[in-house]
């Protein structure tokens, strides 16, 4: 007897239905203008980070003291550094490091939120009790204490950021998917696969994810800015990424110490913070209102 | 012969959506005369509270009046600018609702909201507090004093239904609008409450419009009827001529259908087949005649005109026109 | 009324129990000897001695967490390393001015937030409502450290309107002082308050008591800001409690960027100079705040809308 599941040719339709459902969500969201915008600004910033070590003009690590402190000029767009520096390169690095933190930080959470939550949604009473006390707990901290108490305890570097954005962000995705586990736990179609005997890995994994995977996107795409914003904070405190790599946060902390000598710095440094969480949030944002009706219409 | 104190003339109300233009009201004309309680019968969906929204004018911003004036008063209320009609709201003209649990604000005491529809008076708070007791003695309600510092989630749906009549009655309005008072409330509430809104109407003579489903109801208490079927008027008179003598299929069917009319046991209770019509579509011919069972050829054509059928009776259907009253 | 305080207390009680073992264990958890963890580096082998036997770690572990909280709830947080002095005299010294920016921050944000909100939800759909809808998103987006560092930059160095350092003396001055970091920290919860605000009256102003209201020829003014505002601000009382966190945490920045005294530049410099008892109690203390507040706000919302009385 062949399984609807695992046979082949439900297989191709189902990830052309797949498909065709990413580039409509996709086209729903270019509709909108913020949503435009925001696409706009991400892929920009996902191709800096990219082909940043390619495209930028100059060294961003290497000192040039001779040319220390200059204002923007054709060789120099921005203006240099304390160490001659070109700014506007470590600006383009910058963007490899906020997404070198961003992504495996908020896929981690993302990862890890969502299995824990599957379980504390499916699994038994104490172990759902269990879990939602250790995400209520994370969450009863202010999130920079928290990042600060950690960084503390084990020293600056780019691992710890990792793991200190992504600790803080795993209880948001945990308890949504939590909540849609438990939702979706009655609903018929479940029901009907625990009914031929399907394994809990199929359950979970095939069924349930894919509906809770909506909801966690559109999270992620909100969380994205908040994380970055994280890194760059703690590298501004000096307990971020090690220089000399270029993170906008160095930048800005560059910038805050010269501050009375050259405003390029900090204005290098925050602005492509401020338009990049700017465009997460309006490609969130539209995600939201393009993936929510649409939940609720396949229903 | 005295004007009636409401005359509705023609109305035609379109609501603009989606999905295009629905006609929630189609020339409706009837009229209350001073002292009398008149009842619009007609299930969901029939239009009464596009009605009541009509006469009040708080219509919503997609609402589109067509034709049609409502005299009140002599004013009519639809040529009136919205502070005119505030001034009547709640002083010459009171509504209550169908849904006394969630038509009082739920944070704001009874005694605060009472006080504040005497907005236009300007006695003191003191006064505006003992007239709020007063009322609600008035319904029946024991222990006023007490009962003015609760908040609505403290009150059963009987008791909030008469705080509601209460505040309708507040003002002594010429016109009280009531919108299915009894649907939300069990048999032997309805009972009191109809009985001590025939007692307050004796008392303070005001006209009533009685909004119901509940044909027995509309029966004892009303002393005229009329019959609306999908934003149309389907018949209009006197209690005991649309009971008795009722000359619409929609009446005639409303009748039958009526639990309280049946008079032999049968397995099922009798239905009207179908459903209303959708109203964004345009209409040719009657607007009942998809469950008609009583339909002729002009039914599908001409939408039949309200037509006198005989002493205070009016009805809209072609066949009374095969035998014109002599 | 009271019952529900109590009930609600003792809830924020057991979140900050658990909070605080879990800050023990994670003290714990971190490979190394503890004493040496706290006291840091720069201790000498007395210190480490001494505070070894205070927190008796050659006991087991359950009596060391015993003695942790009996300490804590005698108000005993440690001791700062180089001074000697009580961790928690220290932080409760600059507490307040950490509060002061908060509070601060918090009034002019709600109140701005509040306007705009209401405003968007009496004109739906007209230019200004999505004019206020799109600044909304655009001012959560923003990070509030960087907006702190280009309100520095663009109104205290450059135009000179704003002091760039300190705390200031004298009411005047505070005040002046607390413009620019107030204003950084609250920025994105103007946003975020007015779209709450407008999400919540448009509800309000649909339901069927709003109706009544109209019925009885109240003004329309009056509806809107006694009726509707009431039910309507209470998703903000709330969300201000949980803000608490974001709050604390845009603050310490704020304080570290303006050169002001509070919990994030104590908490700061002493990571600088591995002065972990401070930084534990700071810790402790900013989450203790935490959850006093959103068991305050619940406490609040409680008292405005009496339903909510009843769940708990």
């Amino acid at each position: 007897m062949s399984d609807p599941i695992t046979d082949k040719e439900t297989k191709v339709k189902m990830s052309d239905h797949r498909q065709s459902e990413f580039l409509k969500i996709v086209g729903g969201v270019a509709k909108n203008p913020l949503g435009l915008i925001g696409l706009i600004i991400v892929g920009v910033f996902v191709f800096c980070a990219l082909f940043a070590d390619w495209i930028v003009p100059h060294d961003p690590v290497g000192m040039n003291i001779k040319d220390r402190l200059q204002g923007p000029s054709t060789t120099y767009f921005l203006g240099t550094d304390q160490l001659g520096r070109d700014t506007f390169s470590r600006l383009i690095m910058g963007s490899q490091v906020a997404l070198k933190v961003a992504l495996p930080a908020v896929f981690g959470a993302m990862f890890i939120g969502l299995t824990l939550g599957m379980i504390a949604g499916y699994g038994p009473r104490w172990l759902d009790n269990f879990l939602s006390l250790i995400f209520d707990t994370i969450r009863s901290f202010p999130t920079v204490m928290f990042a600060l108490a950690v960084v503390a305890l084990v020293g600056p570097s780019l691992q710890t950021v990792v793991f200190v954005v992504m600790a803080t962000s795993i209880p948001i995705y945990g308890r949504v998917a939590r909540t849609q586990t438990l939702a979706l736990r009655n609903s018929e179609f479940i029901l009907a696969e625990r009914s031929m005997g399907a394994s809990l890995f199929r359950i979970l994994g095939i069924h349930m994810m894919p509906n809770i995977i909506g909801v966690l996107s559109v999270l992620a795409a909100m969380d994205i800015p908040t994380v970055i914003a994280l890194e760059a904070g703690l590298s501004f405190l000096g307990l971020g990424v090690k220089p000399p790599t270029p993170s906008w946060g160095s930048l800005l902390k560059d910038g805050y110490a010269l501050i009375r000598q050259t405003p390029w710095l900090i204005v290098a440094g925050g602005l492509p913070i401020i338009i990049t969480t700017l465009g997460f949030t309006f490609l969130g944002e539209t995600l939201r209102d393009v993936v929510d009706p649409r939940l609720r219409k396949n229903r | 012969m005295t004007a009636p104190l409401l005359q509705i003339d023609g109305v035609t109300i379109d609501y603009n959506t989606k999905k295009g233009n629905l006609r929630a009201l189609r020339d409706i004309s009837f009229d209350v005369n001073k002292g009398e309680i008149v009842g619009i019968v007609g299930e969901s969906g029939c239009g009464k509270s596009t009605l009541i929204s009509t006469i009040l004018q708080l219509l919503p911003q997609n609402a589109e009046w067509k034709k049609g004036a409502i005299n009140f008063k002599g004013k009519n209320l639809i040529a009136c600018s919205e502070k005119e009609m505030r001034d009547m709201r709640g002083k010459d003209i009171s509504v209550i609702f169908q849904d006394p649990m969630q038509s009082l604000n739920p944070v704001i005491t009874i005694g605060r909201q009472m006080v504040d529809i005497q907005h236009r008076s300007t006695s003191p708070y003191a006064e505006k507090w003992q007239k709020s007791i007063d009322m609600l003695s008035m319904v029946g309600i024991a222990d006023a004093e007490t009962r003015l510092k609760q908040h609505p989630f403290e009150f059963s749906g009987g008791m909030l239904q008469r705080i509601a009549i209460a505040m309708a009655l507040m003002s002594r309005p010429d016109l009280l609008i009531a919108d299915e008072p009894t649907t939300a409330l069990d048999a032997t509430l309805e009972v009191e409450i109809i009985k001590r809104l025939k007692d307050l109407h004796k008392e303070m003579g005001c006209s009533i419009l009685f909004i119901s489903h509940h044909l027995g109801v509309i029966a004892e208490l009303c002393q005229r009827v009329v019959v609306m079927y999908a934003g149309s008027v389907v018949e209009f008179g006197s209690v005991d001529e649309i009971f008795f003598n009722p000359k619409h299929p929609y009446t005639r069917r409303l009748i039958e259908c009526d639990p309280g009319h049946i008079k032999e046991r049968a397995k099922r209770l009798p239905t009207i087949p179908g459903e209303i019509p959708d109203l964004t579509e345009a209409l040719e011919g009657c607007i009942f005649q998809e469950r008609c069972s009583e339909t002729i050829a002009k039914c599908k054509t001409a939408p039949p005109p309200l037509v006198s059928v005989g002493q205070n009776h009016q009805a809209a259907c072609w066949l009374n026109h095969n035998q014109e009253p002599e | 009324m009271i019952k529900y305080m109590i009930r609600r207390l003792a809830l924020a009680a057991l979140i900050l129990f658990v909070a605080v073992t879990a800050m023990f264990l994670m003290i714990r958890a971190v490979p190394g000897d503890p004493v040496q963890i706290m006291l840091g580096p720069r201790a000498t082998p007395e210190l480490q001695a001494s505070l070894t036997a205070a927190l008796g770690l050659d006991q087991p572990i359950w009596k060391q967490l015993v003695i942790f909280y009996s300490k804590m709830m005698q108000g005993d947080l440690g001791v700062d390393v180089f001074s000697g002095r009580s961790v928690t005299q220290i932080v409760m010294q600059q507490l307040p001015y950490t509060l002061e920016l908060i509070f601060a921050s918090i009034i002019w944000s709600a109140l701005l937030g509040v306007i705009f909100g209401a405003y968007a939800a009496a004109n739906p759909n007209t230019f200004w409502d999505r004019m206020i809808a799109f600044v909304s998103v655009s001012f959560i987006a923003a990070p509030a450290f960087v907006i702190a560092l280009l309100s520095l930059l663009v109104f205290a160095v450059q135009l000179r309107w704003f002091p760039a350092i300190g705390v200031g003396e004298g009411f005047w001055s505070r005040l002046h002082h607390v413009v620019l970091p107030a204003f950084a920290i609250g920025l994105s919860w103007v946003g975020y308050i007015a779209r709450l605000v407008r999400a919540s009256m448009l509800e309000v102003l649909g339901e069927h008591h709003i109706r009544t209201a109209r019925a009885f020829g109240l003004a329309e003014r009056r509806i809107i800001m006694v009726y509707a505002l009431r039910i309507a601000i209470l998703p903000v009382i709330t969300v201000i409690g949980v803000g608490m966190g974001f709050l604390l945490s845009a603050a310490v920045f704020a304080e570290i960027v303006f050169a002001r005294p509070g919990l994030g530049k104590l908490v700061i410099d002493s990571i600088t100079t591995r002065n972990y008892p401070v930084v534990m109690g700071a810790v402790l203390v900013s989450t203790g705040l935490f959850v006093l507040s959103t068991a305050i706000s619940d406490i609040v919302n409680a008292w405005l809308d009496p339903r909510s009385r009843q769940s708990l």
